[in-house]
């Protein structure tokens, strides 16, 4: 398995990496962690003509958080945000759905940007971007410019990036201070694609859910935000029975489709049992602020 | 692989027919396609040059439409080879009238061997039906505008 002829680019800055996106368009591959891109080229189903290898732009690995937003640099690995202590206090779904992106190996090289800009339909990363309003800085030729989670995922393994730019950051949104979460997905094994992931956060106020997030993963061409579903949960008291509603409007909201893997009734009952589950453990995990 | 769905057109089941039968309504709308020859009445040579994220690929085949029963009913065959991997389809189109409009309802059964379906199996039914979906949204742009 070796990977047909390729021009090899290093830049050591975002402007040289961007000049050289500008420079071959289409005909240009960024290379990041290469966890997808380079088994693909291996089996010659992609074949770029130039790889713009972002891996010397050390200013772009960086992990921080600023006025309740946290910035990870594009670069910054996988495994580097699973084992931060930032994540693991401030944003602990992050450091779950981490564990179970790929294997420790892949996660050594992959990157946060690299799993956002590859926008696999099974991704954890990119439901949970879109689950807390997250966004993306991108840089091209002429400009920098903000993308919104929910406008950046357009279909099957497809940005709304074009060709000429340059992932460079990623910012979740803090949830707020004691907020209950929780990731749950299935995959046939440890380390496969989920058939169906979904992540909750949940604050709950004086005896009431105070915020909802829910966003979902493997069931549909993109990362599903279960936008009826969290207005549903807001200002009402938490029960089983509310929990066991919102699952219904998970289940209602989503049209995933079948494979080999799962067929769609499947992936479609599992959305709304992981809900479930997902709303009670991130609840159990809340603490109450009076 | 089986895949199926329903599109609401915007024209009569006549003049729906008409454009599902015509070359120039297919080769606008057919995403990806290059070239579109007709080799026979209702035969055509087709390239196809589909790409999702770094997977890029050509495909040559052909696409034969059979079984017509005017206005309402056809079955279409589709036969491609590219690096990647190989596709063989085969639907069927039926129209009913709806209101001023048109439901068009199609079902399709799709093999996809070689390399990409090793690779890309869980995303293809997925794809195929978005670009399904992609021609059948031109097509209703197309009557849409004519109306």
């Amino acid at each position: 398995m070796k990977p047909a002829a390729f021009e090899y680019h290093t830049p050591r800055t975002v402007d040289e990496a961007v000049a050289l996106l500008a420079r071959y368009g289409e005909e240009g591959k960024v290379l990041a962690g290469g966890q997808s891109l380079v088994p693909l080229m291996n089996m010659r189903l992609a074949r770029p003509a130039n790889i713009i290898d972002i891996n010397r732009i050390d200013a772009l690995a960086y992990l921080r958080r600023e006025r309740g937003v946290l910035r990870l640099g594009a670069l910054t690995r996988q495994r580097a945000a699973e084992r931060s202590p930032i994540i693991a206090q401030h944003c602990p779904i992050l450091r779950d759905a981490l564990r179970l992106v790929g294997h420790a190996q892949i996660r050594n090289r992959g990157t946060v940007g690299g799993s956002i800009a590859h926008a696999d339909p099974a991704g954890e990363l990119t439901a949970i971007l879109l689950a807390l309003d997250g966004e993306v800085t991108v840089r091209g030729p002429k400009r920098t410019r903000v993308i919104a989670a929910a406008d950046l995922f357009v279909t099957y393994l497809t940005t709304s990036l074009d060709p000429h730019e340059l992932l460079i950051e990623v910012r979740f949104p803090l949830p707020p201070e004691g907020a209950g979460w929780s990731w749950m997905e299935i995959a046939r094994r440890h380390g496969d694609f989920a058939l169906a992931g979904v992540g909750v956060v949940l604050a709950v106020r004086r005896g009431r859910i105070a915020e909802a997030r829910i966003g979902l993963t493997g069931v549909g061409p993109t990362p599903v935000r279960a936008a009826q579903a969290e207005r549903g949960l807001v200002g009402q008291p938490p029960s089983t029975a509310l929990w066991a509603e919102a699952a219904e409007a998970v289940r209602g909201a989503v049209e995933p489709d079948g494979d080999i893997h799962a067929s769609a009734e499947y992936r479609k009952h599992v959305a709304g049992v992981l809900t479930l589950r997902a709303l009670q453990e991130a609840y159990e995990r809340a603490r109450k602020v009076a | 692989m089986k895949i199926d769905g329903t599109n609401t057109l915007p024209a009569s089941v006549d003049t729906v027919w008409k454009t599902i039968n015509d070359p120039e309504a297919l080769r606008r709308c057919t995403p990806g396609l290059k070239e579109l020859k007709a080799i026979s009445p209702d035969n055509y040579a087709a390239t196809l040059q589909i790409g999702i994220a770094a997977v890029k690929g050509t495909y040559a085949g052909t696409l034969r439409i059979t079984d017509k029963q005017a206005p309402t009913h056809y079955r279409i065959i589709l036969e491609g080879t590219g690096g990647a991997g190989f596709m063989k389809g085969e639907g069927t189109v039926d129209l009913e009238p709806q209101g001023d409009g048109t439901l068009l309802k199609w079902v399709g059964d799709i093999q996809i061997g070689g390399l990409i379906a090793g690779v890309g199996q869980r995303m293809l039914g997925g794809i195929g039906k978005m670009l399904i979906g992609q021609f059948f949204k031109c097509l209703e742009e197309s009557l849409g505008s004519g109306s």
